[in-house]
């Protein structure tokens, strides 16, 4: 590392400084790599937000189960309970229809039953069920970030 | 074992299975060794394996080209990551900046890294230019490259005039506007390249994209290209200029005549002029470490200086453009405002004939002034003629730059800074 | 001269490769450091002291903090102001000091559907308190002061008469009293002689129009407009009125709620679209349907809403045609009906004024008491201007001009007004030219209010 023709090697002190220089010099490079990774993570998405609020409890009568179709799942209601089932399917991902007492894939023929299960078809998995609380303003809060078992529900 | 504990790790990794396929030249122990890695590694041999002790003092030519490149890295660096928010689009580009300002995390780190980096871009390859005129270093074998850096001074000035436009505020916009504008002053070519700049008339969502595109991909793809010729002619010519430079510091050479070259490979045997070797006393030391340790720690400074403004000082970001509200006056970037002055006193005198003039001497002036003396020295007396006019010429352009900056306001009227007025009310 | 060594390097290297370790870490902890972290931090310590269950206090624990907005692309905004007023939508938090505030018109206009600040204005794109508020330099857009904020309900709801709105129907009134339009266009309707004013809610803020009003000539050089003297709660309802015209229309979903079902708003559709040319009304207008007068003790509300969706269905084989009514529309005329015995309906459908009551309100139309004073006494001073530097009162008109000439003055104007002193600048308010903008009818019953104006306010019997 040092002059060709006086090769001595590091004095203590060169060594010390190199050694802090280095480890600086390496610790920012990673300090800014790590930074740069994080600034590429976003904190804001613009896409329509998993947890929404999907009207009044009135607004949905018993027995009903009623699509909403920008978010992409079903509201079902049975006397004072509250259920939340995706609408898509676990084949390929399109969305499924209410038909009688179950849910049929028109894409390539999935049949799930009011469960959610799998009762015929080439999906693999069945429907997910996803979390249903009272907002704070007293609105039927869904979050599709949230998967639940299907005996976890709202009750008002 | 005296060397240093980094040094230790890194001689324990190159003696591993991976390290040895990576790297396949280990680090050097020897001074042989040292040439060797400079000239068989990808990254390293642009630069020449020794390097003349008088290149390496800070005091000749203070690092200006290097900043400029550390410069332009960061500049390529921050730009590309930004790339991963910024739309080019007239409905979403001002959105963009106000998200990267709140909802990005470094955001705003990131965006005033750019900004800062590409002004101080802008005068430190001013400032090269005028180093390298007064050490006289333009000249014979040198005129290529310093008509190549003019080149790239015109497109660093191009790279941040198109980038200046992409914030689509209110200062991005008028100054495009009144920029585009100068530029149609040219005779006959003039209101073309305008339409060709702007895809269009106006400056709207076609001229975004076209700039986008210009400041993006095509503007840094040239000037790269340009860079890297740039740097091998500081190579092939004989490195920086020195005062004891022999006249025929280079020389064609056949193939079949090559002297005892100082080449270790190859690469170098090149037809051409090649720097002699063997002919005049050496005064030179090995580019590893000596130029290279060098040159990191003058990264390392430029690194800390670019991140220190873009810390404390944000980049401007006005109202949203709008075509129906001209600011009074409306003012061009400040590396035109020089520019936008001269065309005040007369369209075409101040805007087409004195700066086309002034660019034109620029790249004939190595063609014109053939003397040799006085290379390699700041401030040469025998070049005393030169140096004045060059100095007076730069004079002009920084007093025009600060009046147009300081002393110009609504309708171009003369103002003092110190006492402005305040600005035009419209009720806020 | 370099002797080659690099020792003398290394300590540079040391301060320098520490300088930009150090400038990254701090760049980065001060880009970490966000005011509204903040502020969601104290929410949490709030929600957790509410908390009477450990699942509560579990929930409030788990609250993530981060960013929130609320994406209104009908709108074209995209609104943080949630990221620090968390509890908007919780009645729990309701008089609770900002930012934990609950919104009291959350019911009526849910944040997730119609965000903040197209009624607060402000930036909604900020994340610090400051540029969320607007008051910052490059903002056009400020928050309203809270007591203007009903000037933002112009943008959605069409009528003044927005019973929670009072403010800017008070301003609209004090706007029309004033006779404002005389020299002001607004929405088509105007004289020329001042600036539009369609836009003056964007482009002025709240005290340069008070200033305005009280002293026009100091904030608008050269301006021609008579100081006005408003009583402080009339000048702050006009100045709201004036804040509320945007320009601004309001998209799809939300222009569909423009009508609130209130009975001068069923009065208003009731006359704008004629539905006197076929149902009767105190004995006047058509025969081809049922008179009204006693509709309300006929028919129930839901059956009259239902007749205005589609009257074939609840009348079929009747002629009245489908109207297309919004269901604010339909619920507006049917209160205004349930209440027809209440309005004083004669005096205010058109097809049932005399003219002279037709000419008065063509004088409130287009504002001509803005230069002739209140009920066209005059009083407006006129700088320099022969006429006693004042324009001139309009009461004896019948003594002075027959009834062409009075419509040939009204419809060409009189451009040039003889000055007092030919010194002195000219008088800035004259006579423009109605003609066109006026349409005859309206002139001549114009003309028959004129007439009838004798001090001591007698009809002329026309």
């Amino acid at each position: 590392m040092d002059h060709s023709t006086a090769d001595k090697g590091v004095s203590r002190r060169g060594f010390f400084q190199l050694t802090l220089g280095w480890l600086a010099a390496i610790f920012a490079a990673c300090a800014s790599a790590v930074g740069a990774v994080r600034f590429l993570v976003p904190n804001v998405l613009f896409e329509p937000s998993l947890l929404f609020k999907a009207g009044k409890p009135e607004d949905y009568p018993d027995g009903s189960v009623t699509f909403l179709e920008e978010e992409r799942v079903f509201l079902v209601r049975q006397g004072n309970t509250f259920r939340c089932l995706s609408a898509i399917c676990t084949h390929l991902g399109c969305t499924v229809n209410r038909t009688g007492q179950g849910y049929h894939c028109p894409c390539h023929g999935s049949l799930f039953d009011d469960q959610g299960s799998v009762k015929s078809g080439p999906a693999p998995r069945s429907l997910e069920w996803f979390s249903v609380t009272l907002s704070k303003d007293s609105r039927v809060l869904v979050d599709k970030s949230q998967r639940v078992n299907p005996d976890k529900y709202l009750v008002l | 074992m005296n060397a240093p504990l980094p040094k230790q790790i890194w001689k324990w990794f190159e003696r591993t299975r991976v390290g040895r396929s990576i790297f396949r030249v280990g680090l050097p122990q020897s001074n042989l060794e040292r040439a060797q890695a400079m000239v068989s590694s990808f990254l390293l041999h642009i630069q020449p394996a020794k390097v003349n002790r008088y290149s390496l003092r800070a005091s000749y030519s203070l690092g200006l080209g290097l900043i400029s490149l550390y410069l332009f890295l960061i500049l390529i660096g921050t730009g590309v990551l930004l790339m991963f928010y910024y739309v080019p689009s007239t409905d979403h580009a001002y959105n963009v900046m106000k998200d990267l300002q709140f909802v990005v995390s470094a955001g705003l780190l990131m965006r005033n890294m750019h900004r800062w980096a590409a002004h101080l871009m802008v005068i430190f390859v001013l400032l090269h230019m005028c180093r390298v005129f007064y050490t006289g270093a333009y000249k014979r074998p040198r005129e290529f490259n310093w008509v190549l850096g003019v080149g790239l001074f015109l497109l660093t000035l191009g790279l941040s005039f198109t980038g200046y436009l992409l914030p689509w505020d209110q200062l991005a916009f008028w100054a495009i506007t009144v920029g585009t504008n100068i530029a149609a002053y040219a005779p006959y070519i003039g209101s073309n390249l305008k339409y060709l700049l702007l895809g269009g008339n106006v400056v709207g969502q076609e001229a975004l994209i076209r700039f986008y595109a210009l400041h993006v991909i095509v503007l840094p793809a040239v000037a790269g290209l340009m860079i890297a010729v740039h740097l091998w002619r500081v190579r092939k010519d004989g490195g920086l200029s020195r005062p004891d430079e022999p006249g025929d510091i280079v020389q064609q050479v056949a193939l079949s005549q090559l002297p005892t070259s100082k080449t270790y490979g190859l690469m170098e045997l090149a037809r051409g002029t090649t720097p002699q070797v063997g002919r005049n006393p050496e005064d030179e030391v090995f580019a590893w470490p000596h130029l290279l340790f060098r040159e990191l720690l003058l990264f390392l400074l430029v690194v800390a200086a670019v991140l220190f403004l873009a810390i404390f000082w944000n980049a401007p970001l006005e109202e949203p453009a709008n075509a129906i509200h001209p600011p009074n006056p409306a003012k061009a970037p400040w590396y035109f405002l020089g520019l936008q002055e001269l065309v005040s006193y007369s369209a075409f005198w101040g805007g087409v004939v004195v700066p086309g003039v002034l660019v034109m001497a620029l790249v004939l002036l190595p063609y014109i002034d053939r003397k040799r003396k006085g290379v390699g020295r700041w401030f040469a007396r025998e070049r005393a003629v030169a140096n004045t006019i060059f100095t007076v010429c730069l004079v002009i352009l920084v007093v025009l730059t600060i009046i147009g900056s300081l002393f110009r306001g609504p309708n171009w009227s003369w103002q003092e800074p110190w006492k402005k007025a305040p600005a035009a009310t419209e009720g806020h | 001269m370099a002797d080659g060594s690099l020792r003398k390097f290394y300590g540079w290297f040391t301060v320098l490769g520490l300088l930009v370790g150090g400038l990254v870490v701090f760049g980065y902890y001060k880009d970490e450091d966000r005011e509204w972290k903040d502020y969601q931090r104290k929410f949490v310590q709030e929600e957790i002291r509410r908390a009477s269950t450990a699942q509560q206090r579990a929930l409030a624990e788990r609250m993530p903090v981060q960013i929130r907005q609320i994406l209104l692309p009908d709108l074209n905004r995209v609104d943080r102001c949630t990221t620090c007023h968390l509890a908007v939508d919780d009645p729990s938090y309701g008089g609770y000091p900002q930012p934990l505030a609950y919104h009291p018109l959350h019911e009526q206009h849910p944040v997730e559907r119609f965000g903040c600040t197209v009624c607060h204005r402000g930036q909604g794109r900020a994340t610090t308190a400051a540029d969320a508020h607007g008051n910052v330099p490059h903002w056009d857009e400020p928050m309203l002061p809270l007591r203007y904020i009903q000037a933002s309900c112009g943008k959605c709801h069409e009528s003044a008469d927005n019973p929670g709105a009072p403010e800017l129907a008070r301003g609209q009134q004090v706007f029309e009293d004033s006779g404002c339009r005389g020299c002001h266009k607004l929405g088509d309707v105007g004289g020329v002689i001042g600036p539009e004013l369609d836009k003056v809610g964007t482009r002025r803020s709240p005290e340069w129009l008070k200033n305005h009003f009280l002293a026009p000539a100091t904030v608008t050089a050269g301006s021609a407009m008579p100081p006005q003297k408003f009583s402080e709660p009339d000048l702050e309802a006009v100045t709201l009125f004036m804040l509320s015209q945007t320009g601004e229309t309001a998209p799809g979903y939300y222009a569909s709620m423009k009508v609130i079902p209130s009975a001068r708003e069923g009065q208003r559709l009731f006359q704008q679209k004629g539905c006197i040319g076929c149902h009767a009304v105190a004995g006047k207008g058509g025969t081809v349907g049922p008179a009204l007068d006693d509709v309300g003790l006929r028919r129930s509300p839901e059956w009259m809403v239902q007749h205005f969706r589609e009257p074939q269905a609840v009348s079929p084989g009747t002629v009245m045609p489908q109207f297309s009514f919004t269901e604010g529309e339909a619920r507006a005329l049917t209160e205004f009906l349930l209440h027809l015995r209440e309005q004083k309906v004669e005096s205010n459908l058109p097809s049932l004024m005399s003219p002279v009551e037709r000419g008065r309100e063509v004088f409130r139309k287009y504002g001509c008491a803005g230069c002739h004073g209140i009920d066209a006494k005059g009083g407006v001073p006129n700088p320099n201007a022969k006429t006693a530097e004042l324009v001139p009162d309009l009461i004896r008109v019948a003594e002075g001009y027959t009834k062409d000439e009075l419509k040939e003055r009204i419809l060409k104007g009189q451009r040039e007004i003889s000055a007092l002193d030919p010194k002195r600048p000219p008088p800035p308010l004259y006579m423009p030219p109605w003609g066109g903008i006026i349409n005859d009818a309206e002139a001549d019953d114009l003309i028959a209010y004129l007439l009838s104006l004798k001090p001591g306010g007698e009809e002329s019997g026309f």
